[in-house]
C-alpha cells in the first residue's frame, strides 16, 4: 500500500528543548498505526509536528506533498484531522456548534448531511444534546464530540491523541470499537496515540515504539504483542 | 413620574451609545483577552470621517454606512499593522500599545480637524411625541432604534452565521481552532474590524449630543468600561445590558442626587467599576474565571 503520511528524520523540539531526534515513520492509506512510548517519548510532539504546532527539520509528506512550512489552517483543510491531547473541545459554544466547526469549511451539503446521520448513529448522545453547552458533556462524552467533528471534516487521516485519557475501561473499549468501525467503513488511515498499549495494538496493522525521542521498536502490531521482551521494557504489561 | 419616566427613556438612548462601545470592548476583549484603550479614539476619528462626508454634501443617512465600511477596514487595518506583530507580546505591553494608539489617533485628529467643537446634525427631528403622556424626543427614538438595530445585527452575526461561529471559536480556543481549519490569525483581524464598526456607531450617535471634537469620547469610554464590567467584560448580552443600566443610572443621579449634575456624571461611571469589582467581579453575565493550573 502507498504511504500516505511519511516522516523521514523528523527533528523537533521547543525552544532550545529537542524533543525529537530522528523520527521516521509512515502511515498507509486506510491504516491504523499506533504510536507508543513512556511519557516524555515524544509522541504528542510527533503529531504536532505534522499539524505544524511546533518547529521540526527532516521531512514530512502526505499524500505525497511535504508539509514544510505550511500553516496549521492550510495542513488541515488537506485532510488531516487531528484530535489533540485534551480534546480541543470549545467549551463555550453549544455541542452542535461544536459539530459545525467541523463541517464549516466542506462545501458538498448533501454529503455533510450524510456524514451527520452517520455521526448521530456512531454517537446517539450528540444527537440528544445538541442544543447543550459543551461544557456540560461528561469526559467520554467530549471524546465523543471531538472523534464525531474530526469524522465530519471528512479526512483521509485522523491523528488521535490519547483518545483513553481519563474515561472509565467501559467507555474507552466503546470508544476503541467506533474508531475501528470508523477506519473499516471509510477508510479513514488513522494514527494513535496510546498509553493504552494493549487495547491499541490489538487495532494497528503497525505499531512505533517511542523512547526518549527515537523509534526505538517498530512492527507488526500482533508481533510486537507476541514479544514478551518487547512488551516487558517497553509496553508495561 | 412622568419626569422619571422621561428620564429612563432618555437614559436608555445614552445607554444604547454606551452599549455600542462597551459591546466593542468585549468583541476585542473576547478576541485577545485585552481591553483596547483605543476604542474610543477610534470611534471619534470614525466619526470625524463620517463628519467630513456629510459636510462634502452627503446625507447622513448614506455616511453612515460609508462610515461603517471604512471604520471595519480601519480596524483591520491597525490589527494588520499596529497589533499582530506583537501579538505575542505580553498583556501589559499590549495594553501599552492600546494607549499608545489612543494618543496616536487623539493627535491625528487634532492634527486634522483642530480642536474646536463642531455641531454635527442629528439625523432626527428635534420635536417630541407624546407616549401616554411621556413626551419622548424623536432623537432619543432614533439613537435607540439605531442602537438597537447594529446590537441586533452583531448579535445575527455572531450567533446565526458560520463567520460568526469561526470567530467566537478562533478567540476562545485559537489552537483548537487551527486544527479544524480556522484562519485564526485573521478572525482576529475581522474582530477589530467589527468592533471598530461597532464603535463607529456609539460615535456617530454621540456626536450630535456633545459636539464633536478630538476628546469626544473620553467621558464616553469611562462608560463604556462600567458597562462592559457590569456586564461582564467577557459577556455580549452583558454589555448591552450593562450600557443601559449605566445610561439611566446615571440620567437618573444627574437629576435627583444633589450635586451629581454635570462633571460629577463621570464619578458615576467610575463608582460602577469600583463597585462592580468589588461586589462581583464577574459582573452580571460573567462567568467565574476558572483557570487549570
Amino acid at each position: 500500500m502507498a504511504a500516505l503520511l511519511e516522516l523521514e528524520n523528523v527533528h523537533a523540539g521547543y525552544g532550545p528543548t529537542s524533543v525529537l531526534h530522528g523520527v521516521s515513520l509512515s502511515v498507509p492509506e486506510g491504516g491504523v498505526v499506533s504510536l507508543l512510548g513512556a511519557n516524555g517519548a515524544g509522541k504528542t510532539t510527533t503529531l504536532r509536528a505534522i499539524t505544524g504546532g511546533v518547529r521540526w527539520s527532516g521531512d514530512i509528506r502526505f499524500a505525497g506533498h511535504s508539509l514544510r512550512r505550511m500553516s496549521t489552517e492550510d495542513i488541515v483543510r488537506r485532510g488531516i484531522a487531528h484530535v489533540p491531547e485534551g480534546r480541543g473541545i470549545c467549551t463555550e459554544l453549544t455541542v452542535d456548534e461544536n459539530l459545525r466547526l467541523g463541517s464549516h469549511l466542506r462545501r458538498d451539503g448533501a454529503e455533510v448531511q450524510k456524514d451527520y446521520g452517520r455521526v448521530f448513529d456512531y454517537f446517539p448522545v450528540l444527537k440528544e444534546r445538541r442544543r447543550l453547552s459543551a461544557s456540560t458533556l461528561s469526559g467520554g462524552e467530549q471524546q465523543m464530540l471531538a472523534l464525531a467533528r474530526a469524522l465530519l471534516m471528512r479526512p483521509r487521516l485522523m491523528l488521535l491523541d490519547e483518545p483513553s485519557l481519563g474515561l472509565a475501561p467501559i467507555v474507552v473499549r466503546s470508544i476503541f470499537e467506533i474508531i475501528h468501525s470508523i477506519n473499516q467503513t471509510s477508510q479513514v488511515a488513522v494514527l494513535l496515540v496510546e498509553q493504552n498499549a494493549r487495547i491499541a495494538l490489538d487495532m494497528s496493522s503497525t505499531a512505533y515504539v517511542l523512547e526518549v525521542g527515537r523509534v526505538a521498536v517498530q512492527g507488526a502490531g500482533s508481533e510486537l504483542q507476541g514479544n514478551e521482551s518487547v512488551r516487558r521494557s517497553y509496553l508495561g504489561y | 413620574m412622568q419626569e422619571f419616566l422621561q428620564l429612563v427613556v432618555s437614559g436608555i438612548a445614552t445607554g444604547g451609545i454606551f452599549a455600542s462601545l462597551a459591546l466593542a470592548l468585549v468583541l476585542i476583549y473576547n478576541a485577545m483577552g485585552l481591553v483596547n484603550f483605543a476604542q474610543g479614539e477610534m470611534a471619534m476619528l470614525a466619526t470625524f470621517v463620517a463628519y467630513s462626508l456629510i459636510n462634502r454634501g452627503m446625507s447622513f443617512w448614506i455616511a453612515f454606512p460609508v462610515t461603517l465600511v471604512l471604520a471595519f477596514g480601519g480596524g483591520v487595518v491597525i490589527q494588520r499593522l499596529v497589533i499582530r506583530p506583537v501579538e505575542r507580546a505580553p498583556v501589559l505591553a499590549l495594553v501599552i500599545i492600546t494607549l499608545g494608539l489612543a494618543t496616536l489617533v487623539n493627535g491625528l485628529a487634532g492634527f486634522i480637524w483642530g480642536y474646536v467643537p463642531r455641531s454635527f446634525a442629528s439625523p432626527f427631528s428635534p420635536d417630541s411625541v407624546d407616549l401616554a403622556g411621556v413626551f419622548v424626543s424623536y432623537r432619543d427614538l432614533g439613537v435607540i432604534a439605531v442602537s438597537g438595530l447594529v446590537l441586533l445585527a452583531v448579535y445575527l452575526l455572531l450567533q446565526r452565521t458560520t463567520v460568526g461561529l469561526t470567530l467566537r471559536a478562533a478567540a476562545h480556543h485559537p489552537e483548537a481552532s487551527r486544527l479544524l481549519g480556522v484562519q485564526v490569525s485573521w478572525m482576529l483581524a475581522l474582530g477589530w474590524g467589527l468592533a471598530s464598526a461597532v464603535g463607529a456607531v456609539s460615535g456617530m450617535m454621540a456626536a450630535p449630543i456633545l459636539l464633536l471634537e478630538p476628546n469626544m469620547m473620553q467621558a464616553i469610554i469611562i462608560y463604556a468600561f462600567a458597562a462592559a464590567v457590569l456586564g461582564g467584560i467577557e459577556s455580549p448580552l452583558g454589555a448591552v445590558v450593562g450600557g443601559l443600566i449605566v445610561g439611566v443610572t446615571v440620567n437618573l443621579a444627574g437629576a435627583y442626587l444633589p450635586g451629581v449634575g454635570g462633571d460629577l456624571q463621570l464619578a458615576v461611571g467610575l463608582a460602577i467599576i469600583i463597585a462592580v469589582l468589588i461586589l462581583k467581579p464577574n459582573g452580571l453575565f460573567g462567568r467565574a474565571a476558572i483557570r487549570r493550573v
